[in-house]
């Protein structure tokens, strides 16, 4: 708080020192960024979707860039709760002593999977601050719907998982129905809502007449999301009273602050740490700058300062 | 930086201002690009560096280069890439005294072979050349005998200067064997082929490789037939290469994968599933 001006934010319970977190899938276990800076400097960190048993994810190509993104098809790949908790646990603990939130993000492919993951997180990661559940992966009982793809189904997630988690609860959102989904998260018992997930899109090589991923489709992310990731927060922030915590194509503390007017709380960088891994800090002195010259004393000041 | 923590997990890779010293074409479409950098202090042969390149907002990934040489009291680092896209046409475009940044050093390198005394057999294909003459300074230092097999599509791509920067390395008895795909220059034919005609000659200890992905199976599979052991350099797409994103999966043969950008991209090849 070198401005004087108040940057600590409460997203659903969890009290980070600054709005700055980190997307899931896009910041390892943060120990991969040390080198780069202390990233206990950060108010969060989102570690990538774990799931109750190792998931081996998709072969490759996992990755294409397109144009101001990138598209990625990564499967979820993560060692488990146990095997995360045994690799990382310490230094995740440890980042919560250095004041940054640690948020261990849920992953599961049916109701009864992502009880299980949650128990796992309750029961080996007590560290965490909070527990992200990501209900954009594909419900294999279903035919590969989407779990929160609609707002029934959404509900009925998140009222399995709510009374297994003591801590703040964020639900992760797909980019799909936001309002009504947005509210069905809030009244089945959600803390926070974090939005969005990448947007699933679609490139070919023309020369092979393949698809650029192991798949035909992937999740875009990056700068080219962006003004959809906005307007979505926008309208989740005005279907529901909880916080949000606003998440797509950030690259600068111009975009995070885009993020905070239209009625995010915190603001997470996902796409934008692989190329620069500096950003978090970067950003975070830019929104704090522009809290300077927007001439408040408290960043909660600007949160949905937004006028049309 | 604070790095270390109770678990031992080190954050080793970071972000370094690079300045172009040289950046010219030396083949066709292949270009010798010689930077100053502090990471020539830390890197090791084999491991790789991202780079920024200017020029472009609509693209916003690095391009992963590995190096031939680095100096490290001058801070010298020398890399050769082939133009193949965008990106490393940007790259192309660089001139003397601009500046960017490049992360690194990334991954895992070379590794000296278990029995010094054997002599090893270094085989490329294309610009895989950049990290086995890497691998050959390595080996030099070391005092471990190898011979190169370097193969190329054509003559026309052949980088005459890399090869010239690796000759003064050889032992008296080594040699850089050249082939060409086309038959232009050198042994016609694969890489694999004239490999199975030195192995018959001498016997070998070591091979280590980089190439296109089906020339270094074939070079895997000599090596698995011959009980030789063998390291190949590996290429993914990356997001970031150091361990943040799970985009450069490799398969293993012991099931699961492997991250190439930071359990790689040297593998030893009887753990990958090819
Ligand atoms: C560890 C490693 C070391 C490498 N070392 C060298 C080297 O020493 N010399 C050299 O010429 N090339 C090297 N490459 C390959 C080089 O990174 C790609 O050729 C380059 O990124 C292509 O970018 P582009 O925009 O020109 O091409 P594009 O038009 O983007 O793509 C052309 C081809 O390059 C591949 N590619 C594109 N982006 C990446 C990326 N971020 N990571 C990996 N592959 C990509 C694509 O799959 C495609 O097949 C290395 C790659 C890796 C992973
Ligand atoms: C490589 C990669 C992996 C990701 N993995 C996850 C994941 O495990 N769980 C999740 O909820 N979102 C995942 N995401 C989505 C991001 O968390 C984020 O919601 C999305 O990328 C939009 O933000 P961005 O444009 O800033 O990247 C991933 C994104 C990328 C690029
Ligand atoms: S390139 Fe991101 S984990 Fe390897």
């Amino acid at each position: 708080m070198v401005s004087g001006v108040n940057m600590a934010v409460n997203l659903g319970g969890i009290k980070m020192r600054n709005p700055i977190n980190t997307a899931s899938g896009t910041f390892g276990f943060g120990w991969q960024l040390e080198g780069f800076y202390d990233v206990s400097m950060l108010g969060a960190i989102t570690t990538k979707g774990t799931s109750a048993v190792p998931w081996e994810g998709n072969p490759a190509p996992r990755l294409c860039e397109v144009t101001s993104g990138i598209m990625n098809t990564i499967g979820l790949a993560n060692p488990g709760v146990a095997g995360i908790v045994e690799k990382f646990g310490a230094y995740l603990a440890g980042l919560e002593d250095r004041g940054c939130r640690v948020i261990m993000q849920a992953a599961g492919h049916s109701i009864e999977e992502y009880r299980d993951a949650v128990r796992l997180i309750e029961e080996l990661a007590p560290f965490a601050s909070g527990v992200e559940l990501n209900i954009s992966c594909p419900n294999i009982a279903r035919g590969g719907r989407l779990v929160g793809g609609t707002p029934e189904d959404a509900s009925e997630v998140v009222r399995a998982v709510r009374p297994l988690v003591s801590r703040p609860l964020l639900v992760k959102m797909a980019p799909v129905r936001v309002p009504e989904i947005a509210k069905a998260c809030e009244d089945a018992g959600a803390d926070a809502l974090s939005l969005i997930n990448t947007i699933n899109a679609m490139s070919i090589d023309i020369h092979t007449r393949r698809s650029r991923l192991s798949k035909p489709t992937g999740g875009l992310s990056g700068p080219a999301i962006h003004p959809i990731a906005v307007r979505m927060v926008w309208e989740a922030a005005r279907a529901v009273s909880i916080p949000i915590n606003g998440i797509g194509g950030i690259a600068t503390g111009a975009d995070a602050a885009e993020m905070i007017l239209a009625g995010a709380t915190a603001v997470t960088i996902g796409t934008q740490n692989l190329p620069d891994p500096t950003a978090g800090p970067r950003i975070l002195a830019e929104l704090e700058q522009w809290a300077v010259e927007q001439n408040v004393s408290d960043i909660n000041e600007l949160v949905g300062a937004f006028e049309c | 930086m604070i790095a270390a923590n109770a678990q031992g997990l080190q954050g080793t890779v970071g972000l370094h201002e690079f300045c172009v010293l040289a950046n010219e074409q030396v083949a066709r479409d292949t270009f010798r690009l010689e930077i100053s950098s502090l990471v020539a202090k830390r890197i090791q042969p084999g491991q790789f560096m991202n780079f920024a390149v200017p020029g472009d907002p609509t693209h916003i990934l690095r391009i992963p280069l590995s190096f031939s040489h680095a100096d490290a009291p001058d801070s010298h680092v020398t890399m050769y890439y082939v133009t193949v896209g965008e990106g490393t046409k940007r790259l192309s475009s660089m001139r003397t005294g601009d500046i960017s940044t490049v992360v690194g050093p990334c991954g895992k390198g070379w590794r000296l072979p278990e029995d010094l005394s054997g002599r090893c057999l270094l085989v490329s294909g294309g610009i895989g050349l950049a990290p086995i003459a890497a691998a050959a300074g390595m080996l030099s230092d070391a005092g471990i005998a190898y011979d190169v097999i370097a193969g190329f599509q054509t003559a026309a791509r052949i980088p005459e200067r890399l090869i010239s920067e690796m000759e003064p390395l050889l032992a008296d008895d080594a040699k850089i064997h050249l082939a060409t795909d086309d038959g232009s220059y050198g042994f016609a034919g694969f890489t694999t082929r004239l490999m199975e005609q030195l192995i018959a000659e001498h016997s070998y200890g070591c091979v280590l490789t980089c190439g296109p992905e089906v020339m270094m199976h074939g070079i895997a599979a000599i090596c698995a037939r011959e009980g030789i052991a063998c390291q190949a350099s590996m290429e993914r797409m990356m997001g970031c290469g150091f361990g943040a994103c799970g985009a450069c999966n490799i398969p293993l043969v012991a099931g699961g994968y492997a991250s190439c950008c930071m359990d790689g991209p040297v593998f030893d090849a009887k753990e990958v599933a090819w």
